[in-house]
């Protein structure tokens, strides 16, 4: 009886296991050709960056025909990204370190402290998360103008800390309160009982048991910083303050001319964000992903 | 030793009085201290946020060219006009097909990639992180490499039409009115799907596997087990994903900006494109301020309508 059963199911096993072979491949030439697909345009700038431009005659986006590391250095220097380079940093750090500080400061107060007007303040703040900065640019160029900050890295960095372009108090505010509610009460107390005045609650336990939240909030609001493009387009107009994004806009619009250096300049754009993600891949997903899943 | 026992239970006695967060009950914060934790951020909030959002309101109800003393108050007047415009009305139905198409494409790519990752794949992790590289990309890189696929004479995509025969399909993809806006809608697709994959795989990866096990001794097939126990599983995040992209699509600007300008003509202008080339081109800062307003408008109205949605879904 169960030899006979033995027999007969092994054809069928044989039926099974070749449809899941051609199962796996379907699954993974599905899953290869989306990562082709993404890997692709990557591979061409990398294969452009390193052209060497005296011996290329033909088509100029031929895969890795030729191999030319000066055009790294050349970049950075004929080309100007070493500036735009520095000008990126310059509005980078401040920002990161404005959304990140002001956020964790706010975001506790508005989870832990006591205070009329909490609730309405928290909802004015996650309302900055629904307004698109086009409803903001026109007047805020020429109160920037009044200011007279136009020109200079503050007209960026400031809108860009009050949540203006991508990444700032709004999600940030929202993410730290969330993080800072999920803390238990008794360590507060703990701390208090130990003497901790509320400052000390804050600064000697609250705060650094919310790095790790912290730290997701740095690298949103890196990538954010790094490659925004629409304040500086707007607010830095001038040739001396050019950022890397601003800077590559003059290259773009397909035009083949210096391709070699334009794609050097990508590249020394890019290197940096892709670094940067390969590194904190976990802390960047946990804050894209903070508040969608939990609803 | 009985300092910790009495916060302890000073601590778990409050708990069970108040809900976690809540304030009622305990003494008031000082107010130099919220002033020091809030003040800070209040201002910049108010002074780059509030201010300027109040200044587009009242722009969009004056004529104004940026330079003049005095703002002129119009009333509708700029609503109006806009009623008339054709070149607006072309720039909002080109953000409605960016609405469509730039939703539905990179969601349903997201969300076969996401269940089959789920489903279970070797290299899991290395197939997100590859899938989300365009998604981190500057958008001037994505547009300037683009730019390059679909470049007239070398293009990768001109090169390989040619390679298979097709040499009648091959034009400028971005110079041709016809084909400019799904060009660009493709290039903005390719760098948005990784982010829907990354957000189904969070939300899938929060289904209990037990209720998928239970169906699947029920008796329900593929798509019922999709339809019925992932779907639901993963709403919020779909909310959430659906009212990014949705409201995103009303206030696309960049990536049109650097491939096209919104050009051949107005083939690719969005509104928001065109309330930039009003304002800071031809300096009717008034005029862009009320179709900054139709931006607004149409965003808040969007986001607290699948907020509502989402509510709803959640109660039920």
């Amino acid at each position: 009886m169960t030899a006979g059963g033995i027999a007969v199911s092994r054809p069928a096993d044989r039926v099974r296991r070749r449809r899941n072979l051609a199962f796996a491949v379907a699954k993974y030439a599905f899953l290869g050709f989306w990562a082709l697909l993404c890997l692709l345009p990557m591979i061409l700038i990398f294969s452009t960056a390193f052209k060497d431009p005296t011996i290329e005659t033909g088509n100029p986006f031929q895969l890795f025909s030729s191999v030319r590391f000066e055009n790294l250095v050349d970049a950075w220097t004929l080309g100007n990204f070493g500036r735009y380079f520095m000008n990126t940093i310059v509005i980078m750090v401040p920002v990161v370190l404005g959304v990140v500080a002001l956020s964790m400061l706010t975001g506790y107060a508005l989870a832990r402290f006591a205070f009329p007007g909490r609730s309405l303040l928290f909802f004015g703040f996650v309302l900055g998360l629904m307004i698109p900065f086009f409803s903001l640019m026109i007047p805020l160029y020429y109160n920037l103008r009044d200011y007279g900050l136009l020109d200079n890295p503050l007209a960026v960095i400031l809108p860009s800390i009050a949540g203006a372009g991508g990444t700032g108090l709004p999600l940030g505010i929202f993410l730290m309160r969330a993080f800072f509610l999920d803390m238990p009460d008794e360590l507060a107390d703990a701390a208090r009982v130990d003497g901790c005045d509320e400052l000390g609650v804050f600064t000697k336990v609250m705060a650094p048991l919310a790095l790790p939240g912290a730290s997701a909030l740095a690298v949103l609001a890196f990538m954010s910083a790094w490659n925004t493009f629409l304040l500086p387009l707007l607010y830095l107009s001038g040739e001396d303050s050019r950022t890397l994004a601003t800077g590559l806009l003059l290259f773009t619009g397909g035009r083949t001319q210096e391709l070699e250096l334009t794609a050097a300049g990508t590249l020394i754009m890019i290197a940096p964000v892709v670094l940067f993600f390969l590194l904190f891949q976990r802390q960047f997903i946990r804050g894209l992903t903070a508040g969608a899943v939990k609803g | 030793m009985t300092g910790s026992v009495a916060s302890v239970s000073a601590g778990a006695f409050e708990r069970i009085t108040r809900r976690r967060g809540r304030v009622r009950g305990r003494r008031q914060t000082s107010w130099a201290l919220v002033a020091l934790f809030v003040g800070p951020s209040l201002a910049l909030y108010v002074l780059f946020m509030i201010v300027p959002f109040i200044g587009t309101l009242q722009l969009s109800l004056s004529a104004w060219d940026g330079f003049a003393p005095e703002k002129t108050p119009v009333g509708l007047a700029n609503y109006q006009a806009l009623l008339g415009d054709e070149d607006f009305w072309r720039a909002l139905s080109n953000n409605v097909v960016w609405a469509v198409i730039g939703t539905a494409a990179p969601i349903a790519i997201g969300l076969a990639l996401a269940i089959v990752l789920w489903s279970g794949a070797g290299f899991r992790t290395g197939f997100r992180a590859i899938y989300f590289l365009p998604v981190i990309l500057p958008v001037v890189v994505i547009g300037l490499v683009w730019g390059w696929i679909y470049n007239p004479l070398f293009g990768v995509l001109n090169t390989a039409l040619e390679a298979v025969g097709l040499d009648d399909w091959s034009r400028g993809w971005l110079g041709d009115p016809d084909t400019a806006l799904v060009a660009v809608l493709i290039a903005a697709i390719w760098s948005t799907f990784g982010f829907c994959v990354v957000m189904f795989l969070a939300g899938l990866q929060g289904i209990d596997l037990n209720l998928v096990d239970a169906a699947k001794v029920d008796g329900a097939n593929a798509w019922q087990r999709f339809r019925h126990v992932l779907l639901p599983g993963i709403a919020p995040v779909f909310t959430f994903v659906l009212t990014i992209t949705l409201v995103g699509a009303f206030s696309v600007f960049d990536i049109v900006y650097v491939m096209t300008r919104g050009g051949p003509g107005t083939a690719t202008e969005t509104m928001a494109g065109y309330a930039y080339k009003m304002a800071f081109n031809r300096n009717f800062a008034g005029y862009g301020s009320a179709i900054s307003m139709v931006i607004a408008i149409i965003s808040l109205v969007l986001a607290v309508a699948l907020l509502r949605f989402r509510e709803r879904g959640r109660t039920r």
